[in-house]
């Protein structure tokens, strides 16, 4: 809320400097988030006096003044303005000034005639709405003297929270001002004269849903006459964010700034027969609201009408047939207290949400209904003359009793871990109008007033009731007061302690393992990235689930996408199913960026619901993206692409250092996403699975990608999802020798090489303890179709030194199994 | 061949192997020039052949010149072999050498992202304090969400999270990590010292403060005894971990309707140290976080009875927290992954 200083100074004296009083409001919870130096951006406008107007010369339209600012010589001003008379005191522009919009004054020829400066209507000064006239200043304003000193302003912006409605306004932030410097509230003169007929001949209000419209205060003024509001109102009424719109409909405004209550005032000649009811929307009605638009009325719309039809929609908006106008006389103002929560689904319903909406979201105090109609009424015979009606059509004049709230100062201090007492806590609470007397015998005291009410008995001698000012709707629990106590003590007040209750019992994080990889990852050369999990349509369908990986506890990818219902675009619109698309992404961003070298992984989630759309599921996934130079190019080293291998030596190295099995790859043909002849799927015992490649050259293509071979990889591993790495077993350093022995394996060129370390391994026997394949050959003397894989295996027993014998039978066992699994034959 | 034959040949000998060696062009060539005369077949063996034929009593005299004629030439050779080794050595040690100041041959380099280092970060330092960390659902229901944290349906505190909602009944994208107070309390009993981690949502246009995305983490602490001076404490301490043990903090009212009183702790601004700059709106602190005592409705839902426990809670977006730490103004940064951006987090 913008609060113009000067405006508040109206309800109470303030002695500290702006910037003292923004930090003692931040300090009491009313949180000032800007200082605004209003009229900063007036630079040499200064008082003067019109000491004569005539016609310009040489141009009808014109006048030619002569104005002096007190001291020097007369200025000869043109000006086009019909408002001014000899005698007047204006704002003058000097030669040199700025005004607003970084306006700038010079000294002109205008037809002929030099013009030093200009004189300025409210408009050009952001003081007023009038942009015709030039401002006519109070005749007492000190000649020469600038504007500034005179109409500049400091406006706090204070950020109101949603609990404390009854700030939202001049009078409320006066008591907060209160609180802090002692100084007494004015609240002003609301009363207004009556001289016109007794209200029950012009005005009666019918409220059918009393649920609804708790109380409706209608009073009327007849013989008005619009116009603009006097400058002073105009001029707050700007500083604090409001356009000034005419006299009548500015006081709506000025009360709603000034005491929290939104009021509406209608024509009274469009209100038939003088009757109002409050009832809920027709099936059918429409409404033109002042906006003009046309509406139609869904049926629990709570809204105002007269006999024929609607004329406004409950606290949210009025209706164009009954808006104030030029013509307007007679005035019927409405002052009532709707249900927040209706009033809040109206306003979103139909997108008007506004500042009196707001304000009646928060609730409204009972008894503003009727102090808003009076001082309504008040202003607008001050404003824009008329004579009010006698009395006023109020449907509920009874006076709700206080709010009284029991708490225990002992409590209080026990939460907030202070040693205040009753006395000091009592004497804080007096300075924000609660009285507290100690509490009867019989108190019962709400901790918590929902999901049920939760009341103990004050056995506590000491407790206290509080009795709670009308407005201050937001202290019901004892928690609230305590919260009101350290509040207006002070949040300073309140010691620095450490933790010193009982400790919980050890707990594992769940982000062990995933940091174990990530740290892997990062210290082998890739960079983590962080993306979106809200994804596009397109992406979507591009990237589906993998569907077919499964490892115990890290959940199943799948089910039907959860779509946003409200997406703020559709690039951010539906959850995804897999982090590969995602990463392919980041890499096409980068590209973008003239960065073709990207070695990237993500730690993220995809998600899933149910067919039937009752439940969803999440599951955590490790993705990795490798595409353009395999190291960091530089002038001792020959540029390499990454290939398939370098990602699968990735894999490798997580189920490395996870202490996992070494990782087996077995073909993938059918996977859109990925090039058929370079695709795999990949398992490392029961812990990891998953599916690596190189993207599919056709969707490299249909992504416009810039870069040729981008290698991915999704893995479900186990423990992702917040479990331990496991802890390896180091076993004794062997005390014999390995026996060392090359095996080129001649095979069908069509015979994966994991098949034929299968074979070596399943027919090794107990003594062979690894096999590492050093070199693919092709070509003569081996057939066209063949290829020869050179295998090192090592043997070793544990408790003897391995004779050559015993090795040239595990061969012999390895040779005959190598022709019967993939009909190999050993090169020699 | 008697004596002076002997020793004549000894004599020519020596002097002929000095002269070798001294002309020894090698090392090489030294050690075939060593193998020839002092070999087991050598010349010197071959002139001691003769020894034999001597009368007794001059056979030890031929032997002790032998034996000067023998260390003679030893040491000639191995001098003339250190010298030559030597030579060799600066040879090679020239040929071989290089531009030292070249650049190094590179290795690929990893980092890791800024917003789940800054999690791991702030959880770090309360772990220090004995929190444990728990993880929540991302696709929550609004119950949990909003109606158990003492946000009903239409209250006007909804307006602080802007909300997607999603296509399964009941079911939103968390706005928050708040939630996770509620699950973490309904599985555990006190003391509960618990930090929430994760990705939250919320339906706000992306700008450079905002994002429709982005990480949270939240802190729960409830037993018998944790105060509002508990909190004051501990986050101060959070404080000066992350920015320094000389930044001064600030505690003042904020609203949640989930806290009961409710908090917005400031630090003291990283930029201008608090004498007020364009920064920090000229007040001279800079909110990180929000925080507060658990509000007792919200212990009820959680299972918890509000008499007998009480405790605190906070959040805070780690981005924000590396944002104000490095200097950074622009929360898009985060989830762009440029490249250039995240390898600066060294």
């Amino acid at each position: 809320m913008r609060v113009p200083l000067s405006w508040l100074r109206e309800y109470v004296d303030i002695e500290l400097t702006p910037e003292q009083l923004a930090e003692r409001l931040t300090l009491l919870g009313m949180e000032v988030k800007g200082i605004q130096v209003w009229g900063a951006d007036w630079h040499d406008v200064v008082v003067g006096e019109l000491l004569a107007v005539e016609k310009h010369p040489n141009a009808d339209r014109l006048s030619l003044t002569r104005v002096t600012t007190g001291s020097g010589e007369p200025l000869d001003i043109v000006c086009g303005a019909t408002n001014i008379a000899a005698g007047q005191r204006v704002p003058v522009a000097l030669p040199g000034a700025v005004l607003p919009g970084d306006r700038r004054i010079e000294r002109t020829e205008k037809m002929g005639v030099v013009s030093n400066g200009m004189l300025c209507s409210g408009d050009e000064l952001n003081l007023t709405s009038d942009a015709d006239g030039i401002l006519i200043l109070p005749q007492d304003a000190p000649l020469g003297v600038p504007l500034a000193d005179l109409f500049g302003d400091i406006v706090l912006d204070v950020d109101v929270k949603p609990n404390r409605g009854d700030a939202l306004s001049m009078v409320g932030l006066a008591r907060e001002v209160s609180a802090v410097t002692g100084a007494p509230v004015r609240f002003p003169e609301t009363d207004p004269v009556e001289t016109g007929p007794p209200i029950a001949e012009r005005l009666r209000v019918d409220v059918e849903e009393s649920a609804l419209c708790s109380r409706f205060v209608g009073r009327w003024v007849g013989g008005v006459t619009v116009k603009p509001s006097p400058d002073q109102v105009q001029m707050r009424l700007i500083a604090a964010g409001q356009r000034p719109v005419s006299n009548v409909v500015d006081v709506s405004n000025y009360v709603m700034l000034e005491l929290g209550k939104p009021i509406h005032t209608f024509d009274a000649a469009a209100v038939h027969d003088g009757r109002i009811s409050v009832r809920l929307a027709r099936e059918g009605e429409r409404l033109e609201t002042l906006d003009h638009v046309v509406r139609k009325l869904e049926p629990d719309t709570l809204i105002i009408a007269d006999p024929h039809g609607p004329i406004g929609i409950a606290g949210v908006m009025g209706g164009a047939g009954s808006e104030i106008g030029p013509g307007t006389t007679d005035v019927a103002i409405e002052s009532a207290i709707f249900d927040p929560v209706s009033i809040r689904r109206t306003a979103f319903r139909y997108g008007l949400r506004s500042e009196a909406s707001l304000r009646f979201e928060k609730g409204q105090e009972h008894r503003m209904a009727r102090l808003g109609a009076d001082r309504t009424a008040r202003l607008i015979r001050e404003w824009a003359g008329g004579d009010v009606a006698v009395g006023a059509v109020d449907t509920d004049p009874s006076e709700p009793a206080p709010t009284r709230v029991a708490f225990r100062p002992a409590r209080v201090d026990r939460l907030l871990g202070t040693t205040m007492g009753s006395a000091e806590q009592a004497a804080v609470l007096a300075r924000v109008g609660v009285a507290t007397e100690p509490a009867g015998p019989h108190t019962r005291i709400l901790i918590a007033a929902t999901p049920r009410p939760l009341e103990v008995d004050a056995r506590d001698a000491g407790t206290l009731v509080a009795t709670v000012p009308s407005w201050r709707r937001d202290l019901v629990i004892e928690a609230d007061i305590a919260e009101e106590v350290a509040r207006v003590q002070g949040y300073d007040t309140i010691p620095e302690i450490l933790p010193h209750t009982p400790m919980p019992p050890y707990r594992p994080s769940p982000l062990r393992l995933r940091d174990t990889v990530r740290e892997t990852l990062a210290g082998a050369g890739l960079t983590e990235a962080a993306t979106y999990a809200l994804v596009s349509p397109s992406m979507i369908e591009r990237f589906p689930p993998i569907e077919d990986v499964d490892v115990p506890g890290e959940g199943q990818a799948g089910g039907r996408p959860v779509t946003v219902t409200n997406p703020l675009s559709t690039q951010h619109s539906i959850m995804r199913q897999s982090l590969i698309g995602s990463l392919v992404e980041v890499i096409s961003t980068n590209a973008r960026q003239a960065r073709p070298d990207v070695a990237i992984f993500e730690i993220g989630k995809g998600y899933g619901a149910t067919e039937d759309g009752d439940s969803t599921h999440e599951w955590w996934r490790l993705a990795i993206a490798l595409t353009g130079a395999a190291e960091i190019p530089a002038w001792n080293r020959s540029a390499r692409p990454y290939d398939l291998d370098d990602i699968k030596g990735v894999i490798d190295l997580v189920a490395w250092r996870l202490g996992l099995p070494a990782p087996v790859y077995a073909p993938v043909t059918d996977d859109p996403r990925l090039h058929p002849g370079r695709a795999a799927s990949v398992r490392a015992g029961a812990e990891l699975a998953g599916r690596v490649g190189e993207l599919h050259p056709a969707l490299v293509e249909d992504l416009d990608l810039r870069t040729a071979r981008i290698l991915v990889a999704e893995l479900a591993v186990a423990g992702l999802s917040g479990s331990q790495p496991s802890v390896p077993r180091i076993s004794a350093l062997p005390r014999h020798p390995a026996v060392d022995r090359d095996l080129a394996v001649i095979v069908a060129e069509t015979v994966p090489a994991a098949d034929v370390v299968g074979a070596i391994r399943q027919h090794g026997g107990p003594l062979l303890r690894s096999i590492r394949l050093f070199d693919i050959y092709r070509g003569r003397p081996l057939a066209d179709d063949e290829k020869s894989l050179a295998y090192r295996l090592a043997f070793q027993a544990d408790d003897r030194t391995l004779v050559e014998t015993e090795v040239d039978a595990a061969i012999d066992g390895i040779t005959a199994g190598l022709a019967a699994d993939v009909g190999g034959r050993l090169r020699t | 061949m008697d004596l002076a034959d002997l020793t004549r040949d000894l004599e020519a000998l020596r002097t002929e192997a000095l002269t070798s060696i001294e002309a020894a062009p090698d090392v090489a060539a030294l050690e075939a020039l060593e193998l020839d005369v002092l070999g087991k077949k050598g010349r010197l063996t071959s002139v001691l052949r003769g020894i034999g034929a001597l009368p007794a009593d001059d056979r030890p005299k031929v032997g002790a010149i032998a034996n000067v004629v023998r260390q003679t030439i030893e040491g000639a050779l191995a001098e003339r072999g250190a010298a030559l080794r030597g030579s060799e050595m600066q040879a090679r040690l020239t040929a071989e050498a290089v531009d030292v100041t070249t650049p190094g041959r590179p290795i690929r380099r990893g980092t890791l992202h800024p917003s789940i280092e800054a999690m791991r970060e702030i959880a770090s330092i309360f772990e220090q304090f004995g929190f444990v960390v728990y993880e929540s659902p991302e696709i929550e229901d609004d119950l949990t969400n909003f109606q158990m944290l003492n946000i009903p349906p239409d209250h006007p505190a909804r307006d602080l999270w802007d909300t997607l909602y999603v296509d399964v009944e009941g079911r939103l994208l968390r706005t928050h990590t708040s939630p996770g107070q509620i699950r973490v309390m309904q599985t555990e009993t006190p003391p509960i010292r618990a930090l929430l981690p994760g990705r939250c949502f919320r339906y706000e246009a992306i700008d450079a403060s905002h994002g429709t995305e982005f990480f949270q983490v939240e802190g729960l602490m409830v037993d018998e005894g944790t105060t509002m001076g508990d909190l004051k404490g501990l986050l101060d301490q959070f404080a000066k971990a992350m920015y320094g043990s000389d930044k001064r903090t600030r505690f003042r009212p904020g609203y949640y309707p989930f806290t009961e009183p409710s908090v917005a702790f400031d630090v003291e601004c990283l930029v201008c140290g608090g004498t007020g700059c364009p920064a920090c709106g000229r007040s001279g602190w800079m909110t990180i976080l929000g925080a507060g005592m658990v509000h007792p409705v919200v212990l009820q839902y959680g299972g918890l009875d509000p008499e007998r426990y009480q405790g605190f809670a906070f959040g805070m977006g780690p981005e924000r927290i590396k944002m104000l730490k490095h200097g950074i103004t622009d929360i898009r940064l985060f989830l762009e992954n440029d490249l250039r951006f995240l390898e600066q987090f060294r």
